[in-house]
């Protein structure tokens, strides 16, 4: 099976748009977290299918595979980070909104 | 192999780094967190160290063709070795201050200075890089520990808010930026800049036969730096995470992670677009950046500034100033010229003097009023003249009054944005000057302008002897500007003739 290049591309967009809005709609502190993986997934695809159109038999393009690579490792050390803190915040406010946060203003 | 051996001698400094890094968080178990403040000095020795090893490459890579490039991916050049030389500074005078908070020392633990080392290692390794896969794991490596760091008193619902809101917006900002990577890398096949300016499929060829991607994907990486450097429009974190954060973390924040951004930033602009002997379509493309970056300046220094002029808490006002002053470097960067770039240089070099010092202003007064308004310092000014006088320098030094360094900066960056057709951009920044007078010489009011305090007092001379020493480098180098342009004019040749 042949996927086409611009389909991919067109869904790591979609992908990242789905993870913008997301973003910027929902307020729970976790699905806005999930919604960062998504965005950071979506620049997984986009790797992955450049290195598929840079590649050929005699010289594949491993730039983009080994980005990815380390792209999951980022996101994994993200999450941990914010999931902590997001704990660390839950346990003195009972609660994992952000728009709840508003002891710095101004 | 034996070409692997030969190349470890040039990253000693970052080698010596994360040797020290191990040593802290052995040490501090061994300690048991007993007496962490031993953990300090070692930091600091440690930090020593490293200065030295830094000084010894600067001066190695004083001769013609020195500038290399090892492992295929750091770039040992001045460009990278003048902000590491400054973020060690910076780190060392950052242990210093939680070393000598009388606060800190409550939450005063080793997990500190490992945080702090492990965020000077990411900044190494993103200065002096143009592969996009190892800036943006130095990047990360930065990042993560500022979020634990702004969230280190775990008990302050402040500071779990300002990591909370720092991770949340780091995180978009990231994935933002990766995605840009990505795209970037569909278009040109490589992830390494200077590939990328001149590769087979370079990005000058691109410029004609598709100019929508290649911007978008532009516009995202920018996007990331604009965060890490807060620029209007992502410069909406700074104040929040400033204000929550722990001071000495919000001046490591302040000063050595947004000049490592800009430092990444240079860069990634230059290796694509201030090439020597570069051809029509990549200047032109090149002007185009030039002209996105001055309008960004000048909403950023106008923002930053009105916003200061309304703030009552110390440390919230100069987040503002510093979101302004990241505007008055980003306006050196629009010239796109080498003039303009050393300017920007020197205001960065500045900028870690003045910003430094004046945050450890805010934690002197800190551990004597219990808070950063501005009110509270009221009629303080006579009872502690060795920390209020230079505080009064490091304000006119941000203001850019002579005879300080802040005056030269704006000075040299005033004269290359007339000379480089940025005139209309160059007025704005001396109106925006006058506006910074008028919340800078707030603080000023409150502490010599009001009736005197019955307030004792208590003695700190150790941080108050370190922000001495910083006002006087900012006198100093207001004075005798030669040296400082000199190590930034190598910097920046070093930039445009680095390692190809």
């Amino acid at each position: 099976m042949n996927v086409p290049h611009a389909h991919l591309l067109a869904l790591a967009a979609v992908l990242f748009g789905l993870g913008c809005l997301g973003f910027l709609l929902r307020r729970n502190a976790i699905i806005v977290l999930a919604s960062i993986e998504l965005m950071l997934n979506a620049a997984n695809l986009a790797f992955l299918t450049g290195s598929r159109m840079h590649s050929s038999a005699a010289q594949p393009s491993l730039e983009g595979p080994i980005f990815a690579l380390f792209v999951i490792l980022i996101a994994a050390a993200e999450a941990a980070v914010g999931l902590a803190l997001v704990i660390a915040l839950y346990r003195l406010k009972r609660t994992a909104e952000l728009d709840s946060s508003s002891e710095l203003r101004g | 192999m034996s070409n692997y051996l030969q190349s470890l001698p040039s990253i000693a400094p970052e080698i010596a780094m994360t040797v020290l890094l191990c040593a802290v968080l052995v040490v501090d178990l061994l300690l048991k967190g007993r007496d962490s403040r031993k953990v300090g000095y070692l930091t600091l020795g440690g930090l020593g160290v490293v200065a030295w090893l830094l000084l010894g490459q600067w001066g190695e890579l004083g001769s013609a063709g020195a500038a290399k490039r090892v492992f295929g991916m750091i770039d040992i050049d001045r460009f990278s070795t003048f902000f590491k030389l400054f973020t060690v500074g910076s780190l060392a005078a950052v242990v210093l201050f939680v070393l000598l908070d009388r606060r800190e020392r409550r939450h005063g633990i080793g997990e500190y200075y490992l945080l702090l080392l492990g965020a000077g290692l990411g900044i190494f390794f993103m200065v002096s890089t143009s592969n996009l896969l190892l800036l943006m794991l130095g990047l990360e490596l930065l990042s993560l520990a500022s979020y634990s760091l702004a969230g280190f008193h775990k008990g302050d619902k402040r500071s779990a808010e300002a990591a909370m809101k720092y991770v949340v917006f780091g995180g978009l900002s990231a994935g933002v930026m990766l995605y840009g990577i990505s795209l970037l890398y569909g278009i040109t096949g490589t992830i390494d800049l200077t590939e990328m300016a001149s590769g087979p499929h370079s990005l000058a060829a691109q410029f004609s036969s598709g100019p929508v991607p290649v911007a978008v994907a532009i516009v995202l990486v920018l996007a990331g730096f604009a965060y890490k450097v807060s620029v209007v429009p992502f410069h909406f974190w700074t104040p929040d995470v400033y204000e929550g954060a722990p001071t000495p973390v919000t001046s490591f924040l302040a000063v050595a992670s947004k000049a490592a951004g800009f430092a990444a930033l240079l860069r990634f602009v230059g290796k694509l677009f201030l090439v020597d002997g570069a051809d029509g379509a990549v200047q032109q493309y090149g002007a185009r950046i030039g002209a996105l970056l001055a309008i960004l300046s000048a909403l950023t220094m106008t923002l930053g500034n009105l916003a200061a002029l309304r703030q009552s808490s110390m440390k919230r006002m100069l987040a503002y100033s510093s979101i302004a002053h990241a505007g008055y470097v980003l306006m050196g960067m629009a010239t796109m010229e080498s003039s303009g770039w050393n300017a920007a240089m020197f205001y960065l070099a500045a900028y870690y003097l003045m910003n430094l010092g004046a945050f450890g202003f805010v934690l002197y007064f800190e551990s004597v009023t219990g808070s950063d308004d501005i009110a509270s310092l009221k009629g303080l000014g006579a009872k502690a003249l060795w920390v209020t006088v230079p505080m009064v320098v490091f304000l006119v030094s941000l203001t850019g009054l002579p005879p300080t360094v802040g005056f030269t900066g704006k000075y040299m960056l005033f004269v290359a944005g007339v000379d480089n057709g940025l005139l209309w951009l160059s007025l704005v920044m001396a109106l925006n000057s006058v506006v910074s007078l008028f919340y800078y010489f707030r603080i000023v009011k409150a502490l010599f302008l009001a009736e005197p305090a019955e307030r004792s007092m208590p003695g700190q001379s150790a941080l108050a002897g370190s922000i001495f020493v910083l006002a006087v480098l900012t006198v100093l180098f207001g004075l005798y500007i030669a040296p400082l342009q000199a190590w930034c004019d190598a910097s920046v040749e070093s930039l445009r003739l680095g390692a190809g």
